[in-house]
């Protein structure tokens, strides 16, 4: 038995010989012409790289799939080093500590990428304030963090610090639940004023708020313009996601006499009076209950104030 | 022994090392799948934490989640299938096929649940309907009531790369949105539930080419949306006091759209948006029966909303050192609703009429240009100026203009037909040494208009509306960047803007001035391989001034008021994640987060009376009192490999949110109490809600 599995083992070790004279030339691992990159960067490396082949970016059947010159440049003077000092970093790279400039990082994956949604990228904010496709973007890695809804925003707020502290306000979108992303509203490659993914705030927030959008038999005016002036839709800790409270907000822009000139105060106990209920309960809202707008026709005034 | 001498020799044979080799590639290229089952539970109920996760009580929820990822290496064809939260009300499928490169489909399913925080004591009946009635006496046994709503969407959507550069996609979503909100009766201060039954369909359709150079799509978006319920029946179970209150009518939208870019030149690109969409609103408005109507009042409002979007852009980097960038953007949102008398009571009176309204159809164009460059200086200095213009313009809706344009009747709100913005930015950043960035940006902003048109009584216009009144805006923004050492990054932000309205002595009302800041400091350690740590600290904090006229009212003087209002948060959040063993990785997070508003408001009595309403039975206590929310949440889990393609993981959540929000109180801190002779409904929540949370589910990976 013994002699058999030497056998065996010998028969093996002459085969695998023959296999290793055919390595001598490193052959590609994962994507076409990845051979010049992969016979160091593999798993083990301190930069390991072979994961992109689980990725669309690892998909060989698509022609247009790159390889990794495409992205990092030929990168000759990395590759061929030899000897002692320092090994020159690839032609592009992305890493935070990288020399390219963040625009030709951009322009590496625009190359491919600069259609649909990110055909304004050249004029968004995030571009001109030196952020990267990279800065937000992980392709080495089958589950980009930031394509997950339920992850996103951590990348998001790495940047931006208010709307962190706003998610977690008592009263929020479903950011932090996982149930909407920031891009669920925002399109951070595009390049109208707030990267929204519709053309205003209101375009926006109507592809779920769609019965705000009227028109309306009655509308109120900045209700028509901005949504935004009232709300501040990542979080707030008074409910409707308002900026501020009634009575204050609505005397923001009403100096009525009568009731609506009332300061803020909570009633003693129950009552009817107008005069006693702007700041508690809904406030204002107590009697102006349609205040996005109203399709009464009662021959009423208050049906012009959003109160039928 | 021997076998383990066997497989040690084997290892050492360059074949057998090389097949070893080819199954663990393969295994880190081919795409992966996970399924996960387990079962977690809440000790308490939390209807505040809860609003949104589907978990908003006590008691035992599944937890089942899949993602099963497979590629077809020979065609490429990908084929996933995400479930999420199939144990819980917030529930999501997504299946996909797609052939990369060439085609693909999805269907998707998803719910989201709100769920009011506040539970109702009520005994309002038809709750539910669009028939409600409050009982018009009391005592009545009041009963739990727990509103929310539901959205059910799915989604379907389907892409073709044509060839040629030509691609197609089309995308249809329907979303179902039920259940009830907090709402009011609107005739009186009394309590009704919305009831909500509508659809909201979206579809869109993309044709689209690209080439290296030039860039292109163009399209059809339409939302439709559609209302079960048109109108709201309430009144007191007596039949006393009617109200009939309207609701959002069906209504849709249709947009086509034009958008591309194109490189002139490998450092210059354009960039232009075309689009139009018309909203139309057509449906019969429905009318209670008894309820009066103006003889002309519109049976069908004709409602019709033109935008029109057109937008250019042109960017060049002109050399390595400067780049500039410029954008001009016309947004027309024109409504063309035929303008009627919907209300007149009594004899038309010579105009202006005061008690008539009329709707009011708005037109507003707002262009705005941008103008932005950034030259960048050797040492990594780059400096980057821009100059934003906003202009709007409005066409003035007056019902009731007086004859001689100096008032209109049925204007509550001073208006302005223009307003003019401009911003003027200047921002420096510069890599101070290889580990350290930072960045400083000013920006001054100034708005003003022309001039106002007043409103319906002196009072009205006394005010600066916040949206349109005289703005000077200076921010200042700072941001250091700064890496010690490579394994620690340390993140330092500062913001802070400062605003001064219009005030005037004959527009003396409105917010007068305001500030807003947000500091915060980050930090991230990767202690080795195998643990990492993170800490954020934020503090931000909004203050406003804003003046106001109070007239007398129940026993209280006129007076002028002035309250500062202010928001100030205080947030901290750590995170440690780490590997105690091969088998056996761990991860915690913190957040505390605690939020202040405070409300003083100080009365200048100008006249007789008492500070605040003080008529017996019921009188007014002020100024309002701070509200507090403090949140602490810490999260916990350990993931141990059972094997290679299988995992055990534990969670365990504590949360505990806790305020004194007074919104539903009396000023005695009893909850407060809708109408005096009706039911008396109430809104109730703990002010203190604190729960643990302890879940385990077996993970399963596979290929």
């Amino acid at each position: 038995m013994r002699a058999l599995l030497a056998a065996a083992c010998l028969a093996l070790l002459a085969a695998g010989t023959a296999a290793a004279q055919d390595k001598d030339a490193p052959k590609d691992r994962v994507l076409t012409g990845d051979a010049k990159c992969t016979r160091c960067h593999d798993e083990n490396d301190t930069y390991p790289v072979l994961a992109i082949g689980a990725t669309k970016h690892g998909t060989r059947a698509d022609g247009r799939t790159p390889t990794c010159t495409s992205c990092h440049g030929a990168s000759d003077a990395h590759a061929n080093k030899t000897g002692k000092g320092e090994r020159p970093k690839p032609d592009v790279s992305f890493s935070r500590t990288s020399k390219t400039p963040m625009a030709a990082r951009s322009e590496t994956c625009l190359a491919c990428h600069q259609s649909s949604s990110r055909m304004d990228w050249q004029m968004s904010a995030h571009h001109n304030q030196d952020v990267a496709c990279s800065s937000c973007h992980v392709v080495h890695i089958a589950r980009d963090p930031v394509r997950d809804k339920l992850a996103q925003s951590d990348t998001c707020f790495g940047c931006h610090k208010e709307q962190r502290v706003q998610v977690n306000r008592p009263v929020h979108h479903p950011v932090i639940e996982g149930k909407m992303a920031c891009s669920s509203c925002h399109n951070v490659h595009g390049g109208n004023p707030k990267q929204l993914v519709k053309d205003t705030v209101n375009e926006t927030c109507f592809t779920c708020h769609t019965e705000k959008r009227g028109p309306f038999v009655h509308n109120h005016p900045p209700v028509q313009e901005d949504c935004a002036i009232c709300h501040q839709p990542h979080g707030t800790t008074i409910a409707s996601l308002l900026k501020q409270r009634p009575p204050f907000l609505c005397q923001e822009c009403h100096s009525h006499t009568s009731h609506p000139s009332q300061a803020g105060a909570i009633p003693s106990t129950r009552t009817t009076s107008t005069s006693l209920l702007g700041s508690v309960g809904r406030g204002c809202m107590n009697c102006h209950t349609n205040i996005h707008g109203s399709n009464s026709t009662q021959n009423s005034a208050t049906s012009g104030r959003f109160r039928r | 022994m021997k076998r383990t001498a066997l497989l040690a020799s084997l290892a050492l044979i360059p074949g057998f090392a090389a097949a070893q080799e080819d199954a663990d590639l393969a295994a880190l290229v081919k795409p992966q799948s996970e399924a996960s089952a387990g079962i977690g539970g809440w000790s308490k109920d939390r209807p505040r934490l809860g609003t949104y996760d589907g978990m908003p009580t006590r008691g035992a929820y599944g937890l089942l989640d899949a993602f099963i990822n497979r590629r077809d290496e020979a065609s490429g064809t990908w084929m996933t299938l995400e479930a999420r939260n199939l144990g819980l009300e917030t529930r999501e499928l997504r299946a996909e096929w797609a052939r990369q490169g060439n085609l693909g489909a999805y269907l998707e399913y998803s719910r989201t649940p709100r769920d009011e925080p506040y539970t109702v004591r009520t005994a309002v009946q038809g709750i539910g309907t669009a028939t409600q009635r409050v009982p018009a006496t009391q005592p009545v046994p009041l009963g739990d009531v727990h509103l929310g709503t539901v959205r059910d969407a799915i989604g379907l959507g389907f892409a073709k790369i044509i060839g040629g550069g030509y691609d197609f996609r089309v995308s249809f979503k329907s979303e179902d949105k039920t259940g009830d909100r907090i709402w009011g009766r609107g005739g009186a201060a009394e309590f009704a539930a919305e009831p909500i039954d509508s659809n909201i369909k979206q579809l869109e359709a993309v044709l689209a080419y690209t080439s290296k150079a030039f860039q292109v799509q163009g399209g059809y978006y339409g939302s439709y949306y559609s209302n079960s319920i048109k109108l709201v029946d309430t009144a007191l179970t007596n039949g006393a006091n009617p109200y009939f209150l309207s609701q959002p009518l069906d209504n849709q939208a249709h947009q086509f759209f034009v958008n591309g870019g194109y490189n002139l030149s490998q450092a210059t690109r354009a960039t232009f948006k075309v689009a139009y969409t018309r909203a139309t609103q057509e449906e019969p408005i429905p009318v209670g029966p008894g309820v009066p109507t103006f003889a002309g009042a519109p049976t069908n409002l004709n409602g019709q909303l033109d935008n029109t979007l057109l937008q250019a852009g042109l960017t060049s980097r002109v050399s390595n050192a400067f780049s500039w960038l410029a954008n001009l953007r016309y947004y027309n949102s024109d409504e063309k609703t035929p303008q009627v008398r919907v209300v007149q009571t009594g004899v038309l009176p010579a105009p202006p009429c005061p008690t008539c309204v009329d709707n009011t159809p708005l037109k507003l164009t707002t262009t705005s240009a941008k103008l932005e460059g950034t030259y960048r200086l050797q040492q990594g200095l780059a400096l980057t100026g821009g100059l934003d213009l906003v202009k709007q313009e409005r066409r003035v809706p007056s019902g009731n203009p007086d004859p001689s344009g100096a008032f209109d009747a049925q204007r509550y709100v001073p208006w302005r037909t223009d307003v003019d913005e401009t911003t003027l930015r200047l921002e420096v950043r510069r890599s101070l040494s290889e580990t350290l960035n930072g960045r400083v940006l000013f920006a001054h902003s100034k708005r003003d208009g022309s001039d106002f048109t007043a409103g319906n009584e002196p009072q009205v216009d006394m005010i600066n509306p916040i949206y349109i009144a005289d703005r000077d805006r200076n921010r200042v923004k700072l941001m250091l960047d700064w890496t010690p050492v490579q394994a620690l990054t340390l993140t330092f932000n500062l913001e802070q803007a400062m605003d001064d309205y219009g005030a005037s002595s004959s527009r003396p009302y409105g917010l007068k001035d305001g500030a807003a800041g947000t500091y915060s400091i980050d930090a991230a350690y990767a202690v080795n391989d195998n643990w990492a740590l993170n800490a954020w600290f934020t503090r931000d904090q909004a203050e406003a001034t804003q003046l106001g006229q109070r007239n007398a009212s129940g026993g209280s003087a006129e007076a002028v008021k002035e309250a500062k209002l202010e928001d100030a948060g205080t947030t901290f959040g750590a995170g440690v994640r780490g590997a105690l063993m091969t088998k056996l990785k761990v991860g915690a997070e913190l957040l505390y987060s605690k939020n202040v508003n405070r409300y003083p408001e100080s009365l200048a009595l100008t006249g007789a009376g008492t500070a605040y309403p003080s008529s017996a039975p019921a009188f007014a206590i002020g100024p309002l009192k701070d509200i507090t929310n403090t949140l602490t949440r810490l999260k916990l889990n350990a993931t141990y490999a059972l094997r290679k393609n299988a995992d055990i993981r534990v969670d365990y959540i504590h949360e505990r949110w806790q305020s004194d929000d007074w919104s539903w109180m009396f000023a005695d801190g009893s909850p407060f109490t809708y109408g005096t002779t009706t039911d008396g409904t109430q809104l109730v929540q703990p002010s203190t809600q604190s729960a643990n949370f302890i879940g385990a589910r077996f993970i399963y990976k596979f290929h």
